[in-house]
């Protein structure tokens, strides 16, 4: 990933984008925190944070007219937050931290005429940075209006504070007996700025055209103004506040030879592209202070808890991966291309980024449509290409892909016919979770038209989720040539990933979902209790084949029960992009959330759904359990362990051949293992063909140790990437199994030591 | 990886030379890298048993490691 592509991922993901009161701030206090941090009454860490932004706090923090209150979003919901009210309370009840860091000294002066809050603000703004300032007042001191307000909504000795502290960073206050233009004329010093909110002389005023509404530049060189709100105006405080603010970066940009306007955020007047869903949002109504000038603390606390924390956070509410990793897309997309950026050294993204489903339920409901999916995906192409896509990761899937592909495929016409209208593709987990049913479906297949062929195989989608392009093309161009050969059928496929992966890899190829075809036989099916409809996450873009499935169920009189993420928002089952391969643990979270949402029993048309949510020990029924009462499975029936699995696309196959399965050598040898070994074998990923042919091969003469006081023997042999080990006990001509183990490092020579 | 990886248990016998296993010392490999480690092996035949803690334990880990899973 190139940096400018970095970049415009980032831009995508709104998360980080301000909130409506941040965005409404022209000084940008994050009026969010800063109500949170009061709402958990932790007072002094709310005054930090308007530390953070805010000049002059003591007055500012008092005299804000919150013209963030205009755009939150809490408005519509019983008021807006009275971010105002809360800032005085706060500022009321802890006192400042004293000293304000000031940089080092710089060389060039500014000078400030005028002394209302506008240039107070240019005064601390610069000081702050290490300008020497002199700012010219009037004889009756510094201030301007700020004095004739009353003790109540400014003290005096507020005002000297925050005066105090401005000549601690370096201001020189200096008395005039009038603001007038003879000071703009002369000694002009590095850089000038004129408050006009302050009593200026009338041929001072007289002087200054209109600044730069963005810089608050004059024409001459130098020279800045600002403070022109008008006495009535709602905001006058905060907008000349804020006009000193523009006027001190603008001078600061000068002194330092920097061009006024470059890469310049302008004042957000309250936009943002910040989405939070308000949906679920109830209506609470803001505090009523006993005294309507000032919040208690107890108020004040009370008024920060409506604070909504806006938050877009769409897809992590939503997608327990994300959730899992403790950020959103934003920071997602810095970290993997960190991760691909990293040329030595650890790459700490490689899991996070094998574990996404590639479900793309964050694309659908962001607001921009972000997608963890493509972004994952093409890290994984890159490790794959780069050669360092750890060899772990989707080695399971993979070899069963290929086994899929290979060992148990078959393709063939009808029985008794030479061609093929149509051909049905099961989809290879259907086939090994199922083989009954797949035969029953495709029985009835016939039924519509009786020249619909059978084509057992794999898509391909483990190479094209596990970022294999290369293996995938082989893959696609194998499909194409079987598909040519069999006469160019129609493709009937009961699994959405196949459907989806024809769709999108295979356009020459006209395929379509079997449950759009009229299954329903007329028998009736057992009557059943609402059930809640999972649809499978590859086809959340499939909206036909979702609404045949419930038409399907509609003519069978069948109930459906509410699941909130359906159609097109619907939940991976764990098992999607290869998430179970890279982190078992979290597609256990994954499938522990999705059977969380509804009561009773689940339905499902994808085999790999129904036994990925079956292995929480919730009731999942599939599809075809409705439609064919005569081979319905029970919705509690276990999900099928690996080894059923290979043995169910063999015994597909040797059926749809009429003829009985070819045995290996190794597969006459008795095996007796028991449920928890079963368990462990499955949790392992080790088959039972695993271990038939690694006591093959140890019977052969192949490595093989046996206890010398108990009795217990082991076997062990290389099959493929792995080594695996048999610890068993032969009793009366059968193999006991008793545990097993593998690893991925091969051992080399070896000697006395 | 330390390098003693003797399992607490060293009484087995490989069956096909008969010979109870002595401590060996045995090369593993894994992405190109070469670890030296002190096993049981057959003196006969070289045949080298790998115990489940082993496998599952300091193996995996250092396999996850050099994987950067």
């Amino acid at each position: 990933m190139e940096q400018q592509e970095l970049r415009h991922w980032e831009a995508r993901c709104i998360q980080e984008e301000p909130p409506l009161c941040r965005a409404g701030c022209p000084l940008g206090v994050d009026g969010r925190s800063f109500a949170r941090t009061m709402a958990r009454e932790d007072l002094a860490g709310a005054r930090a944070i308007l530390e953070k932004t805010m000049p002059l706090i003591g007055i500012v923090g008092r005299l804000c007219e919150a013209p963030c209150e205009q755009y939150c979003l809490r408005r519509e919901f019983g008021g807006s937050i009275a971010l105002g009210g809360l800032e005085r309370l706060c500022l009321s009840s802890v006192p400042g931290r004293g000293k304000i860091l000031r940089l080092p000294a710089r060389p060039k002066k500014v000078r400030i005429l005028g002394s209302g809050p506008s240039s107070l603000t240019v005064a601390f703004d610069l000081a702050k940075k290490g300008y020497p300032v002199v700012l010219l007042h009037l004889a009756d001191g510094p201030g301007a209006w700020l004095r004739d307000l009353p003790e109540s909504a400014l003290p005096t000795s507020v005002l000297q504070e925050e005066l105090a502290r401005l000549v601690t960073l370096g201001v020189t206050f200096q008395p005039v007996a009038d603001l007038d233009a003879s000071l703009y004329a002369t000694d002009a010093g590095d850089a000038c700025y004129i408050g006009q909110d302050d009593a200026l002389t009338p041929d001072l005023r007289t002087m200054l055209e209109a600044p730069d509404p963005m810089t608050f530049a004059l024409a001459g060189p130098g020279l800045f103004t600002g403070g022109l709100c008008s006495v009535g105006h709602p905001y006058r405080l905060i907008t000349d506040v804020s006009q000193g603010r523009e006027a001190a970066v603008s001078i600061d940009r000068y002194l330092q030879g920097a061009s006024l306007t470059a890469s310049r955020v302008p004042l957000r007047h309250g936009q943002t592209d910040l989405f939070t869903e308000t949906k679920d949002v109830a209506v609470k109504m803001r505090i009523v202070a006993a005294d309507p000038a000032n919040f208690t603390r107890q108020e004040a606390v009370a008024e920060a808890d409506r604070c909504l924390d806006c938050q877009c956070l769409e897809c992590v509410k939503h997608c327990v991966y994300l959730a899992e990793y403790g950020a959103y897309p934003k920071t997602y997309a810095r970290r993997v291309y960190n991760n691909s950026a990293i040329v030595k050294g650890i790459h700490q993204a490689n899991r996070f980024i094998n574990s996404c489903a590639l479900c793309g339920q964050c694309e659908t409901l962001c607001p921009k449509n972000f997608s963890m999916a493509e972004l994952c995906l093409d890290a994984r192409r890159l490790m794959v290409r780069e050669n360092r896509m750890p060899a772990s990761a989707h080695w399971f899937a993979l070899l069963e892909m290929r086994a899929a592909a290979s060992e148990t495929a078959l393709v063939r016409h009808a029985p008794d016919k030479t061609s093929s209208q149509v051909i049905f593709f099961p989809g290879c987990q259907l086939a090994g979770i199922r083989p009954d049913q797949t035969l029953r479906l495709y029985a009835r297949l016939r039924e519509l038209q009786a020249e619909t062929g059978i084509w057992l195989d794999c898509c391909g989608a483990p190479a094209h989720w596990a970022g294999r392009e290369e293996e995938f093309s082989q893959f696609r161009d194998r499909l194409a040539g079987i598909w040519d050969s069999m006469g160019r059928p129609q493709v009937l496929t009961a699994c959405s990933t196949c459907l989806k992966i024809f769709r999108e890899h295979l356009p020459e190829i006209t395929v379509a979902s079997v449950w759009t075809l009229p299954l329903t036989t007329g028998a009736k099916g057992v009557s059943r209790p609402a059930l809640a409809l999972t649809d499978p996450c590859t086809s959340r873009h499939d909206p036909a084949t979702r609404q045949a499935v419930r038409a399907l169920l509609t003519a069978m009189g069948q109930e459906l029960a509410p699941l909130a993420m359906s159609g097109e928002l619907t939940e991976c089952c764990g098992f999607g992009g290869l998430m179970e391969g890279a982190d078992p643990a979290l597609a256990r979270k994954v499938t522990a959330a999705r059977v969380a949402q509804a009561n009773g029993v689940f339905l499902t048309y994808c085999a790999m759904c129904r036994d990925q949510l079956a292995k929480t020990g919730k009731p999942v029924l599939h599809l075809l359990d409705l439609l064919f009462a005569d081979t319905t499975h029970p919705a509690d029936e276990a999900p099928a362990s690996l080894s059923a699995r290979r043995a169910g696309r063999r015994l597909l196959k040797a059926k749809s051949l009429e003829e009985l399965p070819t045995d290996e050598p190794w597969e006459k040898l008795s095996l007796t293992i028991a449920a928890p070994v079963a368990a462990l074998l499955e949790e392992r990923r080790i088959l039972v063909d695993d271990i038939r042919q690694v006591l093959f091969h140890a019977a052969g003469g192949g490595a093989s140790f046996e206890h010398g006081a108990d009795g217990r023997r082991l076997a062990s042999a290389r099959l493929g990437e792995v080594t695996f080990w048999v610890e068993y006990r032969l009793v009366s001509e059968s193999y006991h199994i008793e545990r097993c183990w593998s690893h991925r490092m091969t051992i080399g020579g070896g000697g006395e030591s | 990886m330390s390098l003693r990886f003797l399992p607490q248990d060293m009484n087995w016998i490989c069956r096909p030379c008969r010979e109870p296993l002595q401590p060996g010392m045995v090369e593993l490999h894994y992405m190109g890298n070469v670890f030296k480690v002190e096993l049981p092996v057959c003196p006969k035949c070289g045949a080298v048993l790998i115990a489940e803690e082993l496998a599952l334990g300091r193996m995996l880990e250092v396999e996850q490691l050099l994987e950067d899973k």
